[in-house]
């Protein structure tokens, strides 16, 4: 389906009014914080970084196929000329699941790796909205893994949880033609007429006693997803689909909602496993997509100055080759389980190559700390060398 | 056997020696032992069949005992196939690493039949080459076995682990303490390995009972299904015939989608959803963390659609016992006086339509557990 610039125009207008309530509820909502984290919060606001992208471009992939040749990942390359790049990132094989989730939580965890279940630690996540009193539609992920990903909003950590948890998108299982087809054949939902709708909320809070909330946000994802569904998004095709999707769904929502944190988390690159060619096709068309990711923040007024982009594999994959010409991951080799992060933004060092050994946990606390937050439950520390 | 299951057992020979001798008229009859009320119903149809009782099953079981109800469906090849369904699932072989060959299709029919018990069964989805594709080389596939099928951490198990990638590719080892030397072999021993009966035991007693089983209990089981698996028939029955079951009925939890995907069809269309439809469905659902909004959306739009039967305003004779019945029916309970009170009035508002009470209900986050 063409994209349709009108139609676009029509949903920046309607989101506007979103953002300014967004960005009240977040001032309203900072004023009610502890010291400590008010303490982080308004060194955040010294700082130029106002929103974070933190791209996992997982799915296991190594140096060797990006930074060791960089004609596969032009934008990469870019990204890390304007800004600082970690040679020797040490993650750990805990299968995708565990591994990205670890980058969230900035703890190395074991977690099964068909395991469909929150982990017990805070995510970064929980964090920022906690810490800087951010709503839900504020932090979002967008992912490209199916049911398994959406365990990444939050975790069960009784101080977090829920309540902080991230709104989290996959774009392939959501905008998909199928889906589209089916509410195309249903059609949309009846507005409902002032008076009934009255009704309809008097009716939904008498059940149970009133514990149906207030639904606010829940509308706002509502319109964003009826709208992502017929803006295109529905109908990317490719080798690597499902990722471009999670990238054009932050796209949209950066450039719509303005929001603190997206993060993106990656998986096609695994088809490594069979063919070491399908792998780097996908690492080429992930970089492209994540080109035109830049080149959207950059050509926002209000993002260009102000975006910080964190982008790292979970982990790498095994240095040799498999019987099928394959690339699997369990060697334990130094191409597994070492990754390249490259970091862009504001506050960030310019053309800076930083040798030193650094952990793929560290990510957490540094996301955190650029938005005013405190990853206290954390084992890795700020990446160092970061800022200019 | 536990006193308690043997007391219920019991109990429900009892009530179908009743039955047996049952005449015309029912009413002369004292009730059946754990007769089934809506909220039994709905849930034990959850637990069997993954969605509500349609109409003419409620019609044909309300008000009978449990355990005519267990013994008519635990036979049937609908309980089957949404057993394998949760199976499929919890491996994560959905969509395109769904198994489509003959011989993981004809498992519901042969469980049902018990021509075939469940480990086989899983056996035989282990064996499948979507488990393969879903689980691709060595190091991924010995992972999700030695998790998934007996419940190990591979990070507490690096001998095991890595013994077991040898003989995926191949090479002669002891895995779980058993030889073998290829792909097949392994699979083989971690399912036949004590280690599978017991994680299979208590995953599917948390997913019937929904709390962890009591340990000696556990291991009893998990004796009695080395023995002969046939007996995981028995296992579900005594579970389902549990005290601790009804404290599931009671309790509700958030329905997973595919589960609240079927409700929906059954609640308002009074059919199941196809597997097309389910598919398309739960696909989307899934991509996220609060599918709160969405449900609440797809209810909606379906309600809108005009596939939805409903009569019209003035043709609703009594509100009250309306209202009511579409509580029962839909959430599994009787409205409380004041839920009743305030619907009844605002029924009867000029602005509210049969579909304004339906919306109501169905878009209610009590209607999106179980």
């Amino acid at each position: 389906m063409p994209h349709n610039p009108d139609r676009s125009l029509e949903r920046v207008s309607s989101f506007a009014s979103d953002r300014r309530a967004f960005v009240l509820g977040a001032a309203a909502g900072a004023l009610a914080l502890p010291a400590l984290a008010r303490g982080s919060l308004l060194a955040a606001q010294e700082r130029k970084t106002k929103h974070v992208v933190l791209v996992a471009f997982a799915g296991g992939v190594r140096t060797r196929e990006t930074f060791g040749a960089p004609s596969n990942v032009p934008t990469l390359e870019a990204l890390a000329k304007e800004g600082v790049l970690y040679k020797r990132v040490k993650s750990s094989n805990l299968g995708h699941f565990g591994a990205a989730l670890s980058i969230f939580t900035g703890i190395s965890e074991a977690r099964g790796i068909r395991e469909n279940a929150r982990g017990g630690d805070p995510t970064l996540f929980e964090y920022v909205r906690k810490d800087a009193g951010l709503r839900a539609s504020d932090v979002w992920i967008s992912t490209s893994g199916g049911a398994q990903q959406t365990n990444y909003s939050y975790g069960l950590h009784p101080d977090y949880g829920a309540r902080y948890g991230a709104n989290t998108v996959d774009g392939d299982g959501l905008f998909n033609a199928e889906f589209k087809s089916i509410l195309e054949a249903w059609g949309r939902p009846r507005a409902l007429p002032a008076k009934e709708a009255e009704l309809l909320g008097r009716m939904r809070g008498a059940i149970g006693g009133g514990s149906a909330g207030s639904g606010e946000d829940s509308a706002r994802v509502e319109k964003y997803i009826l709208d992502e569904l017929t803006s295109g998004t529905a109908d990317i095709r490719g080798a690597n689909a499902a990722d471009a999707k999670a990238i054009r769904v932050a796209r949209n929502l950066l450039v719509l909602f303005k929001p603190k944190l997206v993060s993106i988390v990656l998986q096609q690159a695994d088809a490594a496993h069979g063919s070491y060619n399908g792998y780097l096709e996908i690492i080429r068309r992930n970089d492209e997509a994540l080109g035109e990711l830049w080149r959207a923040v950059r050509a926002d007024q209000e993002l260009r100055d102000s975006t910080a982009f964190v982008i790292l594999p979970e982990f790498g994959r095994d240095a040799d080759l498999n019987s099928r010409r394959g690339l699997d991951h369990g060697d334990g080799s130094n191409d597994l389980e070492y990754v390249t992060a490259t970091c862009w933004g504001p506050d960030f060092a310019r053309n800076r190559i930083v040798e030193e050994d650094v952990q793929a946990i560290d990510v957490c606390p540094t996301v955190c700390e650029l938005l005013g937050a405190s990853a206290t439950k954390a084992r890795g520390k700020r990446l160092p060398k970061l800022f200019a | 056997m536990p006193v308690a299951v043997l007391v219920l057992s019991a109990l429900g020979c009892f009530a179908s020696a009743l039955g047996g001798v049952r005449g015309q008229d029912r009413t002369t009859e004292a009730a059946p032992a754990r007769a089934l009320d809506d909220a039994a119903l709905r849930a034990a149809c959850f637990d069997l069949l993954g969605r509500p009782p349609l109409e003419a099953e409620r019609t044909a079981w309300l008000g009978r005992a449990r355990h005519e109800f267990l013994d008519h469906w635990l036979g049937r090849r609908e309980t089957w196939s949404q057993w394998v369904e949760e199976q499929l699932y919890y491996f994560f072989l959905i969509d395109n690493f769904r198994p489509e060959n003959e011989r993981v299709g004809e498992l519901p029919q042969l469980l049902a039949a018990a021509k075939l018990d469940v480990r086989s069964a899983i056996h035989r989805i282990a064996l499948s080459p979507s488990f393969d594709q879903r689980n691709p080389g060595a190091d991924t596939f010995v992972t999700v076995v030695m998790e998934q099928l007996n419940g190990l951490r591979v990070q507490k198990n690096v001998r095991e682990l890595e013994v077991g990638k040898a003989m995926y590719d191949g090479h002669p080892g002891a895995f779980l303490g058993k030889s073998g030397a290829t792909q097949a072999d392994l699979l083989r021993i971690a399912i036949e390995d004590r280690s599978f009966v017991q994680q299979l035991v208590a995953r599917e007693y948390r997913r019937i009972v929904r709390t962890e089983p009591d340990k000696t209990e556990l291991a009893l089981n998990v004796r009695r299904f080395q023995r002969d698996p046939a007996v995981f028939r028995a296992l579900l029955r005594e579970w389902m015939l549990s005290e601790a079951w009804d404290a599931r009925v009671r309790s509700r939890t958030s329905a997973p989608n595919r589960i609240w995907i079927a409700a929906l069809h059954v609640d308002l269309l009074g059919r199941e959803p196809l597997p097309e439809e389910s598919r398309r469905l739960r696909t989307a659902l899934d991509g996220l963390s609060d599918t709160g909004p969405l449900r609440s959306v797809l209810a909606r739009v379906l309600i809108d659609s005009g596939q939805v039967r409903l009569p019209e305003k003035a043709q609703i004779e009594d509100p009250t016992q309306w209202i009511a019945g579409l509580f029962t029916r839909l959430l599994g309970r009787a409205p409380s006086p004041a839920e009743l009170r305030t619907f009844v009035t605002v029924f009867h508002e000029p602005e509210c339509r049969p579909h304004t009470v339906l919306y109501a209900l169905v878009t209610h986050p009590e209607y999106q557990t179980y």
